[in-house]
Parts: structure tokens; sequence; C-alpha cells
């Protein structure tokens, strides 16, 4: 916490900057920016809990003005909690050690569309939903199409690494990002190039990519388009177990056939999320494809993989469960009297791992997490030839707060034990945040020590975002 | 009415919902913060039922940020009305005395004059210049947007039900303010003694039926009088639907060009009135209708809502700039929507790059075109 002396001096300071309706210390803003949409916040809010507040929210309008803002938070050593949409799932945006809020929402511009080279360039706080319709209404898609599109924002999405539900096709925002302009935590401003590839060093703006606010604020970026697809066909395969639904999943993507939409739901996830609308027998597994392009390409493309399919004992589907999906894909993400009742608490770990190790990570973090009175089902999406990710969902009730937390903190650790154990990472796009920090030294062996050194380079006052990605922790 | 525990139960919920809908609220669109969002305003209220953080200042600001449009509810798949919601609080607030003052300036313009506009109540029908003859009655019950602000309005309305339609057309001296801008604001009593004189005035009068022009007081005429006991004992229409109705009366493409057409939120999504407009700006137009990305229960209010525009002028205008900007992106000749409030900030905001009208207005229009032709 700020003390009320350089509170009142950093107040007056920022809003020659940005503007004194642009900065506010009441205490009902601080609360209602605060959160994430961590469910462990979530869960909290509920139970009447207050969570960490800021000192101050600063809401700059420009580049410059959050390079000024960072100046003065360096030089008063003050911490800075950078904003994107605020609905990461890691508790990104809690400001743990008080300080200053930024929040880069009003920097929302599309700045420029380059039609030869097919890309865009936009500021940071643009939500996903306006800068997606915006290249929409000029026949192109960001190919980015994660469920948090109408909440989060560019600059959250790159400062998150995360991947939409086609990254099979389309790739992860960081294959989706050619350049980017940040802000360092002294003010400076630097530009990565917008380019296809380079060979001039190593490639800086992946230094910034999943950084989540712990090495500068992403401020600018200039990210790839793709043509609308003229044709998207959806095809759903049903398996006896996940061992064949991930054996046909391998043979069509090592083939050189890149669906759009990739998912495989275990028996439970099935039960829960497809047996409900289709008729499926118990225990089997639900694989949803979709296909996006060129008709000839589509239809070509969707057939092989029916064929594959078959090959490995599917059943076919056809295209119900998977354009269901597609269709009432935000649907799951709203809060109803069942998830929200009482006590209760779900989660999401997003691992991912290579496919030597992907269903040994599966199993046993599985069995990890059922050992703690949690209700576990899981999907493997956003796969690729020599891996994928699986979203471990589990969810508990408990009868007091107390249990309830702590329930969910268990099935955590136990969780994550299992998946390092098996060799997976714990997480493909949802990022660290404060959910995953401590983690961290566990996750990257000895390696972490390079990120912390570059931390205390860029950072040496450690005023960004400290405490998350496992860095900036103090007593 | 919804009551306490009905609204805990879903601040409840709604105040940790990963902000499904917030992509859509106009004032998270004017703000660009957490703090004017479905979310936030239950947040602030879930706090203050919890204990966790007592209604400050702040959070009261918040609550009156609100332009009640009900586009959230639109997003929302749990149904969780935040306008009612919102509305409800603000009720409590106003009993507590710790309403913004601007509305307690409006409120009293109401209680004096009968409009919130502190105009003469004597000027309110001004603008009438001549009773029709019609066989039948109707009352145009015009509102007070119509009567002070939007008097073409008023004239087009009125003199399409007596000459285009043939109607015996009863505007009274004693009609006041319908209420609406106190029901939204939370000045229930205030709203109820003019919901009582209203009704009274309206019943006592003999006529088929009630016409308006302006939907927040169909909205109120319809649904917020009956919920309170009030019982008119003729039906209320609104002018579109009226017009609706007769279609064949009007001049089939009279008018050169194309429209795109604004949702009024009370008129689509509070009182469900989507087609009867557009079927009537479809006939008009030459060119025919063009809709705008966001149409029907998904359009973008205006920004005039609620108390916004007297409390927040700024941000009303910022929000109405947004919506003509989406209806020129249609490039569409015309903006046309049926509501008084709503035209007179798109108007306001149009610059003059696109021309708004009001449904009426239109219709009175394509009958002047066709009479040259
Ligand atoms: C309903 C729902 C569905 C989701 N679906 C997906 C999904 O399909 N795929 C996926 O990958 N994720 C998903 N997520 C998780 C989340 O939305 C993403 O991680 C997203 O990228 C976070 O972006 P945000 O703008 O909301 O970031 P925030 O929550 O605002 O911030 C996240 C972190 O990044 C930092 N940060 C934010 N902006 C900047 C910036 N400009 N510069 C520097 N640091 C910054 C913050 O300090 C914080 O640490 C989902 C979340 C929800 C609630
Ligand atoms: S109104 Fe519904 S969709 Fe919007 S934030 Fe609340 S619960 Fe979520
Ligand atoms: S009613 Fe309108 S202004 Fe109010 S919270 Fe909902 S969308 Fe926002």
């Amino acid at each position: 916490m700020v003390d009320a002396e350089t509170l009142s001096i950093l107040k007056t300071r920022l809003s020659d900057v940005v503007g004194e309706a642009n900065v506010s210390t009441s205490v009902s803003d601080m609360i209602l920016n605060a959160h994430d949409a961590w469910p462990l916040s979530e869960a909290r809010i509920r139970a009447g809990e207050l969570l960490p507040t800021a000192d101050m929210i600063v809401f700059p309008a420009t580049t410059e003005e959050v390079a000024e803002v960072l100046k003065i938070a360096n030089e008063t050593s003050v911490p800075v909690t950078p904003i994107g949409g605020g609905a990461g799932t890691c508790g990104g945006t809690l400001p743990i050690y008080g300080g200053i809020q930024l929040d880069i929402k009003r920097m929302d511009r599309v700045l420029h569309i380059d039609h030869e080279s097919l890309t865009v360039t936009a500021e940071g706080g643009i939500v996903g939903i306006e800068l997606e319709e915006a290249v929409n209404r000029n026949g192109y898609t960001t190919g980015h199409t994660p469920t948090s599109l109408r909440a989060s924002n560019l600059g959250g999405f790159i400062a998150t690494r995360s991947g939409g539900s086609m990254s099979s096709l389309y790739g992860k925002i960081e294959d989706l990002t050619l350049g980017l302009e940040v802000v360092l935590p002294d003010g400076r401003v630097i530009e990565c190039k917008a380019l296809p590839r380079h060979s001039v060093g190593p490639d800086l703006k992946n230094l910034f990519i999943g950084s989540e606010g712990t090495l500068g604020v992403i401020t600018r970026a200039t990210m790839k388009l793709f043509p609308i697809p003229e044709k998207r066909s959806f095809r759903s395969m049903c398996f006896p177990d996940v061992h064949s639904g991930l054996g046909a999943i391998k043979e069509i993507l090592q083939s050189g056939i890149f669906p759009s939409v990739v998912r495989l739901y275990d028996a439970n996830d099935t039960a829960m999320s497809v047996s409900v609308h289709f008729d499926v027998e118990e225990g089997d597994c639900m694989l949803m494809l979709a296909f996006d392009g060129l008709p000839e390409k589509v239809d070509l493309e969707e057939q092989l993989s029916a064929e594959i399919c078959l090959k490995h004992g599917a059943k076919d589907y056809n295209e119900g469960p998977s354009k269901r999906w597609w269709e009432h894909r935000y649907d799951m993400y709203y809060p109803t009297k069942f998830t929200t009742a009482g006590y209760s608490i779900g989660d999401t770990i997003d691992i991912v791992a290579t496919y030597d190790k992907l269903e040994d990570v599966y199993h046993s973090m599985k069995a990890a997490m059922e050992a703690h009175d949690a209700v576990v089902m899981s999907h493997f999406s956003h796969m690729y030839p020599n891996g994928g990710s699986i979203y471990m969902i589990f969810f508990t009730s408990q009868p007091t707060a107390e249990e309830a937390w702590a329930t969910y903190k268990r099935i955590w650790d136990d969780g994550i034990e299992a998946c390092l154990k098996a060799g997976g990472a714990m997480s493909h796009q949802h990022g660290v945040g404060l959910s995953r920090s401590t983690y961290m030294e566990g996750e990257w062996g000895a390696a972490f020590s390079v990120i912390r050194q570059i931390k205390e380079v860029l950072d040496p006052n450690g005023i960004m975002n400290p405490g998350k990605v496992g860095l900036g922790v103090r007593e | 009415m919804i009551d306490n525990d009905e609204i805990a139960g879903q601040v409840r919920m709604c105040a940790a919902c990963p902000k499904m809908c917030r992509h859509v609220c106009p004032t998270f669109f004017a703000w660009r913060s957490d703090s004017p969002t479905p979310h936030g305003r239950a947040l602030i209220i879930h706090y203050n039922n919890t204990g966790t953080q007592r209604l400050d200042s702040r959070g009261i600001e918040v609550l009156y940020q609100c332009l009640e449009c009900s586009h959230c509810l639109t997003w929302c798949l749990p149904e969780i009305d935040i306008a009612s919601i919102v509305e409800a609080t603000r009720r409590q607030i106003v009993d507590a005395g710790s309403q913004p003052e601007g509305l307690i300036e409006m409120a009293r313009s109401i209680e004096t004059h009968h409009n919130p506009f502190e105009e003469a109540h004597s000027e309110r029908t001004s603008w009438v210049k001549e009773k029709g003859s019609g066989a039948k009655s109707v009352i145009y019950f015009a509102g007070c947007t119509a009567s002070y602000r939007e008097q073409s309005i008023a004239e087009s309305t009125a003199s399409i039900l007596s000459e285009t339609l043939g109607y015996d057309v009863i505007v009274s001296d004693e009609e006041w303010c319908c209420g609406s801008p106190l029901l939204r604001t939370g000045h229930y009593e205030l709203a109820l003694e003019t919901a009582r004189h209203n009704v009274d005035l309206l019943n006592s009068v003999d006529a088929e039926s009630i016409i308006v022009s302006c939907p927040g007081c169909l909205r109120v005429l319809t649904q917020d009088y009956p919920e309170h006991g009030l019982k008119l004992n003729k039906p209320v229409f609104h002018i579109s639907q009226v017009l609706q109705e007769r279609i064949e009366t009007l001049p089939s493409g009279a008018v050169d060009g194309t429209a795109t057409y604004h949702d009024p939120c009370h008129l689509g999504r509070h009182c469900g009135i989507y087609d009867p407009p557009r079927d009537v700006v479809e006939r008009l137009m030459g060119g025919g209708l063009v809709e705008m990305e966001h149409n029907r229960d998904d359009a973008m209010c205006c920004g005039n809502g609620a108390g916004l525009r007297t409390l927040f002028p700024d941000k009303a205008r910022e929000i109405g700039t947004e919506r003509v900007e989406q209806a020129i992106r249609t490039d569409a000749d015309f903006l046309i929507t049926a509501c008084p409030f709503c035209k007179n900030l798109l108007d306001a905001q149009s610059l003059e790059r696109i021309e708004v009208i009001d449904l009426p207005e239109l219709v009175k229009r394509a009958g002047q075109q066709e009479g040259q032709e």
C-alpha cells in the first residue's frame, strides 16, 4: 500500500499526464476494477470477500501517456498492474501489493489495415470482438477465436500467450503477432518491427508475448489477417475411448490436414456436454472437427479426416455435435444456479504436452485431481502435429468457504505435480498469473533463473505486476 | 417488480460473471472502465447486500450511469435483468434522499410543470393546429419530448391520425408527463401521483384508444401503470402499430433512397415491437430498408435514457455518435427511428452526415412527396 502523502502527490502528477477524469482513487472503482475472471476470485466475490485492491486506477489514452505513467511509477517505486480486458483466468490483474492499476481500455483504435500484406495494426486496449468486427467488415478475420473474445483485449491476448479455439489451423497469438510496441518499466518505448519472419538476432517480441505485464506494457500490435473462409464445415465422430480418438487426431494432423477445430471430449465431458443433446453411448468420447477455407479444400479435408476416424473405430455423427458446440461455445461460461450455489468452485488446468506424454499426463492428472472430492472432465483441444492441450476441468462444492478454497488449492497442487511429473507443461494458453505463480520453479527448473535475470535488468525496481508469473514476489 | 431476495440471488451470480455481456453495454463503451458495466453494477449491489462495502457516492454514481437499456439482458443466458435491478435500487436511493442533484431538479420540474424541461404547462399543446373531425375518436398522448422539443413529431403524428387515417384526434391540455423519467430514476411516489392524474384523465375521455408516439410513454402506460394497479379503460398503441395496421393507406415507395432503422430500447427490447416500424419504413422508402450490424434486440441504445443525458451529457453524446456511425456504415440516406428521445439525440449527433427523422415525420414527408408527383 502507498502512504497517503505519496498517494496524493502521485495523483496530482498522474492527473497531469492523463487528465483528472482518468485517474480514480475511489474505493468503489478500486473494487470494481480489481479482479479478472479467476474462478477463485469469482467464488470469493460471491462469498462476499473483499479482494486486494489498488491505491489508484489510471486510464491512459496514448503510448506517450503510458510511458509517462511508468516513468513516474518507476521513480517512486510504486507497483503497476496492467489491466487488459480483465477476463484472464489466473488472477493476473489483482493488485496484490496495491499501487497503480494501469487500464488501457481507452486505447481502442484500429490504426491500419494493410490489404496487401494482410495485416492489421491496432492499439492494445481494443476488445477482441471490436477488432474482429472491424476486420470482418473488410472481409477478413484475425483467426483468433478464444471464448473470451467479447471480454479480453488485444494487449491481454498477447500478454497471456492466449490461444483461440481454432489454433490448430490459424495458430496461437504468438503465431499471429507480427509486430509489437512495448513500453518498458522505465518508460522507454520500443518497437519490434512487423515482419513475416526474420534472422536479426533473437526474436525480442517473444519475450513480451506471455510476459503478463511483468516486463512492460503492450500498447500496440500488428497482427496477421486471413480472408474470411469461403466455407466452414463441421463433422463429429464418436470413439470408444480417448486412446482411439487421439490416434485419429494424430494421423489427421500428421498427414498434413489442419482442421480449424479439433476437440476430443473424454467420457465424462461427453456425458456432460454432448449426451444432453445427442444420443451417445455411455463411455464414448466425441471428437468435434471443423474445416475452413476454399470449398474444394474443405470437402477433401473433411472426407480424408472422416476416413481416418472411421479407420480408428469411430461412429459418424455428421455435423450435429460439432456445429452445436460452435453455435453455443460461449454458453458454458455464464454463471448458473448450479455452478454458483453455496461454496462451489471449478477451474480449468489447460496443460500441454507432446503426444508421447499426453495420455499419461491425462490419466495421472485425472487420478490426482479426483482424489480430492472433485468432478473432473476433460477435452483435448488445440491439437497440433506434435502434441496438444488438455482442458482438465474440475468442480467441487464444499460446506464452508475455508474448505472450498483449501480443496481448490489441493486439487491444483496435486494436479500440477502430476502434470509436471508426467512431462507436461502447466498451461497452453491461460498463462500463469497468480494461480500458477508458485509452480514456476517446478515448471522451468534451472531455466527460470534466466527469466529472473531478465526481469531484474528490465525492471530493477520491481514495479511491473509484482507477484505474478513467479516474479517480484515480496515477503 | 422483482423482490429483494430475488435481486440478491441475481446480483450474487452476476457480480462474478466473467463479463459475458459487457461488450454491448453502451456505458462500458463510453467510459471504458469496469465500473459502469452490468457486472460492475451487480457487484456494487452484492457487496452492499453482504455488508462488504456499503454503497458510497461513487457506487450510487455507477448505478446512475446505467441507461437501463437492457441490451445486457439480450446477451445474458441466465436472464439477469440489470436494468430492473438498477431501477429497484435507485428507488431505495431516492427514498434515502441520496440521488444525484441533477435529478432532483428534473423531478421538481415534473412536480411543478408536469414536464421534465421546466417549460410552462400552458405551452404543452402549443403545437396543436387543428382538431380532427373523423368519425372515430382517439386520444393522442403526445408526451413531453414531442410536446416541447420535437414538435414536428407531435404535429406529424396528429396530422397522420386525422388526415391520413381519418380519426377525430383528441389532445388534452391536461396531459401530464407519463412519469417515465421519474420511474426510471427511482422517484416512485411522484411518478405514481402523475400516473394517477393521467389515468383519471385518459379514462374520462370518450375515445376508442390511446395512441402514443413515444415508446417511453408506451412502456409506462402499458406496463408500469398496470403493475401499480392503475388500469386504463382503453387500449394503448404506438403509432407504428397503428400505421402497420393501415399500411395500405401509405404511399408505396414515395420517398427516394434507402433508410436504416434504429430500434428504440423502450419500443424494441421493452415492448417487443420490432416489425411494425420496419414494415412502415419498407413501404415508404423507394430503396427499401438496410439493417445496421446491431439491430432489433441487439440494437445499441442511443444514449438518451434513464437520466444519463441529464447527468452525463458528454457520455450520452458519445454513445449517440457511435450509433450514428453505425447507421452511416450502412450507406443509407436516412436514419429512421420511432422515438422522440432517440431522434433528438441522434439528430444532434448526426452533424448532417445522415438525415435523422422520426417515423411519423417520414410518413408525413411521404405524403407530401406523393402529393407533389
Ligand atoms: C469466458 C472466458 C473464456 C476464455 N477462453 C479462453 C480461450 O478460449 N483461450 C484463451 O487463451 N484464454 C481464454 N480465456 C482466458 C483469458 O481471457 C485470456 O487469457 C486472455 O488472453 C486474457 O486477456 P485480458 O485482456 O482479459 O487480460 P487481463 O485479464 O486484463 O490481463 C491478463 C494479464 O496480462 C496483463 N496484461 C493485460 N494487458 C496487458 C498489456 N497491454 N500489456 C502488458 N500486460 C498486460 C495483466 O496484467 C494480467 O497479468 C478465457 C477467459 C474467460 C473469462
Ligand atoms: S447480466 Fe448476465 S451476462 Fe451480463 S454480466 Fe451479469 S450474469 Fe453476466
Ligand atoms: S441496462 Fe444498458 S447501460 Fe445498463 S448495464 Fe445493461 S447494457 Fe449497460
